[in-house]
């Protein structure tokens, strides 16, 4: 694993906050409470749950069962009761969205990149790429998965979002009554309500410190789609890096960023994730889906 | 692909994938998930608050009050709160008739029993006792991007007294949430029907001093003072409010509110006296008062913020069309302790001008005025609180609070001199008061 299996605590005036490293973006804990024993304990929890999650859904990490399934070259393969649980999430959410989410689309990185001075790919290559993606054409129940040869799946639209309802779920099990932002990279879940101030006031953007785009909550998740810095300008539109799986195209004309606050995180990041989709009809999707949301244009 | 990309856009916006989502996102954490789960489960997510205040005045009314608070907390700024107030007074309360130098007898409100007064002291029924119960419910959700709305409910009931009120509000945050403007309106109708019924305006309180014959010739004299039916009054709030974070210290607030008043206004168990040229009270008339009261509010807060404590300045301005303008001045100190602990002194200090129909007694042979009051409390004074506020935190986690205040009132005169004896005698009722106020929120 390239993340250090380390954490961090500093005092607050709330109480603390803990730090670590996971699933390449850095995590926080803030913890309404001035013990210390306990406020390491929870970050540790937390920490331990998102390394779990990364270590057995990340596609970059070989042997794990996303591992084993993107290479099973049309075998079935055997899964556990989470894999079946994840699956199963990534199914309703592809028919919630008519396909529009789909965790067979990450083939299409192989096209596009989104770093500066990255090329603009051509048509051609992308089309090739469209026959390899399709939820539909995955077979899977309780005991195995059975995904056709050259296909991917990628749990990178909801593993964090996973995470993170997860590491909430524990933590407030072990510590029902303390208030705790559990934040990895800008996508969070506020375990109870605060009892010393009426709610927490976070930037949205992963980075600490930053009021700038601040959201405030007593409970509940927040998840942040899209990206200030990661797009691709061409022929003077600019492209987002959310990918639409039907077209194999990114949306274009969405917000750069689009915020929502939802009961839990796995909500959160799939409805910010289809608004952008929506691209410039992102805030009437979200309207209509009756959520409190932010849009950056 | 453009025209593609914009159909597929289109085809999902019809459904609301919300909810759908709340159910797969649930199965997937399973059940143990201590989700915010669902909205209208209101067996979970509460928050209590308890608290008892005890009010006495000096020789005066007594009032314990038991109040308790239930938040519920549905999803990220989604509220419902409940409250239910307990109310007990008991004691005696001024009736507005004016101090003599000889005893007096008074009729009681109810028309049975008397009750005197001795000489040189203020006149005070001591049959007022009463319980109130009070319950309010409301609701606060979001709507939009910066928005929140409330809607709510209130409903008291007295012995004699019925109020229902609705209200509902809204709140717009602005500049990244620095700046919040809020509206609200209330409307209440009150419905009153009160011991011994309600006195004709100016009816001479009858007193059996023995000139009736038997029971009945004094119950039909005393009924003929009465009107046969119960009376209603109507409530109109509106409340403008700004809330501005000046820096990450200041936070200021401006409050506008309106409020109109129309019905039965009057106090029906408070009399005026009148005197003759020796100030020797001939009679005793139930008061008078406008059928509507229109008052317009002002009111700035501002809150510093230091490194250990909080310095909390207000005033208010208030003026009516009965002429009463007040003026009050509030300073609080928050002193924030280790162990989550704090202190709060308070100073308030009050003033208001009295309405243009307060007196505190008519003379007789003069012109009626068209309403009058002697109720003191529409009087001219001014009144100072100091109070000592202490909260703390318990071992298991819970806050508590006790607050001590001590008022005192001083009436002005609003006459420049006064018949015979009266102007001898202490005709105006200063008041001393301690507040006691514990609250526990778990």
């Amino acid at each position: 694993m390239k993340n250090n299996a380390e954490i961090s605590l500093d005092k607050t005036d709330y109480g603390f906050v803990g730090h670590f490293k996971a699933m390449a973006s850095p995590c926080e804990c803030l913890i309404e409470s001035d013990e210390q024993k306990l406020a390491l304990q929870l970050t540790q929890i937390a920490a331990n749950e998102g390394w779990r999650i990364e270590k057995k859904f990340s596609r970059y990490l070989k042997g794990n069962p996303c591992d084993q399934i993107n290479q099973s070259n049309g075998q079935p393969v055997a899964i556990d009761s989470e894999t079946f649980q994840l699956l199963s999430f990534a199914d309703a959410c592809y028919q919630l969205s008519d396909g529009l989410f789909d965790i067979t689309s990450g083939v299409l990185r192989r096209a596009w990149q989104f770093k500066p001075g990255a090329k603009f790919p051509d048509k051609e290559f992308i089309d090739s790429l469209l026959p390899l993606i399709g939820w539909k054409k995955v077979t899977f129940d309780e005991n195995s998965v059975c995904l056709p040869p050259s296909m991917e799946i990628d749990f990178g639209g909801i593993g964090k979002e996973y995470a993170v309802d997860k590491a909430a779920q524990l933590v407030a099990e072990k510590a029902p009554e303390v208030s705790v932002v559990v934040n990895f990279g800008g996508d969070l879940r506020v375990t109870c309500p605060p009892k010393n101030k009426p709610r927490w006031q976070i930037g949205v953007d992963g980075k600490s410190g930053t009021t700038e785009r601040a959201v405030s909550l007593s409970v509940g998740a927040v998840c942040t789609s899209g990206d200030t810095e990661r797009f691709i300008m061409h022929e003077g539109k600019r492209y987002s890096h959310i990918l639409n799986p039907k077209t194999g195209w990114p949306a274009k004309n969405a917000p750069k960023t689009v915020t929502v606050l939802a009961d839990q995180c796995l909500q959160a990041g799939l409805l910010s994730t289809l608004a952008i989709l929506n691209e410039e009809n992102a805030e009437s999707f979200l309207q209509e889906q009756g959520v409190q949301y932010h849009c950056y244009y | 692909m453009q025209l593609d990309t914009k159909k597929l856009a289109t085809a999902t916006k019809p459904k609301n994938v919300a909810s759908a989502l709340t159910a797969a996102s649930l199965a997937l954490l399973g059940s143990a998930a201590k989700a915010e789960g669902d909205f209208w489960d209101f067996s979970k997510d509460w928050k209590f608050n308890t608290g008892g205040l005890y009010y006495g005045e000096q020789d005066r009314v007594t009032a314990v009050e038991g109040v308790f608070n239930a938040t519920r907390e549905a999803s990220y700024n989604d509220k419902f709160s409940f409250k239910l107030v307990l109310d007990s007074l008991t004691g005696a309360s001024p009736n507005g008739a004016v101090a003599q130098t000889d005893i007096q007898t008074f009729t009681r409100p109810s028309g049975r029993g008397q009750f005197d007064v001795a000489a040189g002291e203020i006149p005070l029924d001591d049959t007022f006792r009463d319980t109130r119960v009070q319950m309010n419910a409301q609701w606060t959700t979001p709507r939009g991007e910066d928005k929140l709305v409330n809607y709510g409910l209130h409903f008291s009931k007295e012995y004699d007294y019925l109020s229902v009120a609705l209200n509902g509000g809204m709140s717009w945050d602005f500049y990244n949430k620095n700046s919040t403007l809020s509206a609200g309106l209330s409307i209440a109708m009150d419905q009153f029907e009160p011991e011994g019924r309600i006195p004709y305006a100016f009816a001479a309180m009858v007193i059996d001093e023995g000139q009736f014959a038997n029971q009945d010739a004094y119950n039909q004299a005393f009924d003929a003072t009465r009107r046969i039916d119960s009376d209603d009054k109507d409530t109109t709030d509106l409340l403008l409010g700004w809330t501005q974070i000046i820096n990450r210290r200041t936070v200021m607030q401006f409050n506008y509110s309106y409020s109109d008043v129309s019905g039965y206004l009057t106090d029906p168990f408070k009399v005026v006296s009148v005197v003759d040229a020796q100030g020797v009270a001939q009679e005793h008339l139930y008061e008078s008062r406008p059928d509507n009261r229109t008052k317009h509010s002002f009111f700035w807060q501002t809150k510093y913020h230091m490194d250990n404590s909080i310095a909390d300045l207000s005033v208010r301005y208030m003026t009516d069309d009965w002429e009463i303008d007040s003026v009050t001045l509030e300073y609080k100190h928050h002193f924030l302790w280790e162990n989550n602990s704090y202190l709060e002194p308070q100073f308030r200090w009050y003033q208001q001008s009295a309405a243009d129909f307060y007196t505190p007694y008519l003379i007789e042979g003069q012109v009626m005025p068209e309403f009058a009051s002697a109720d003191s409390r529409l009087g001219e004074f001014s009144a100072i609180t100091l109070g000592l506020k202490y909260g703390w935190r318990t071992q298991g986690g819970s806050d508590m609070a006790l607050r001590l205040s001590l008022y005192q009132q001083t009436a002005e005169d609003v006459l420049s001199s006064h018949p015979g004896d009266l102007a001898s005698l202490d005709i105006y009722p200063e008041l001393t008061a301690v507040f006691l106020q514990y609250t526990y929120d778990f």
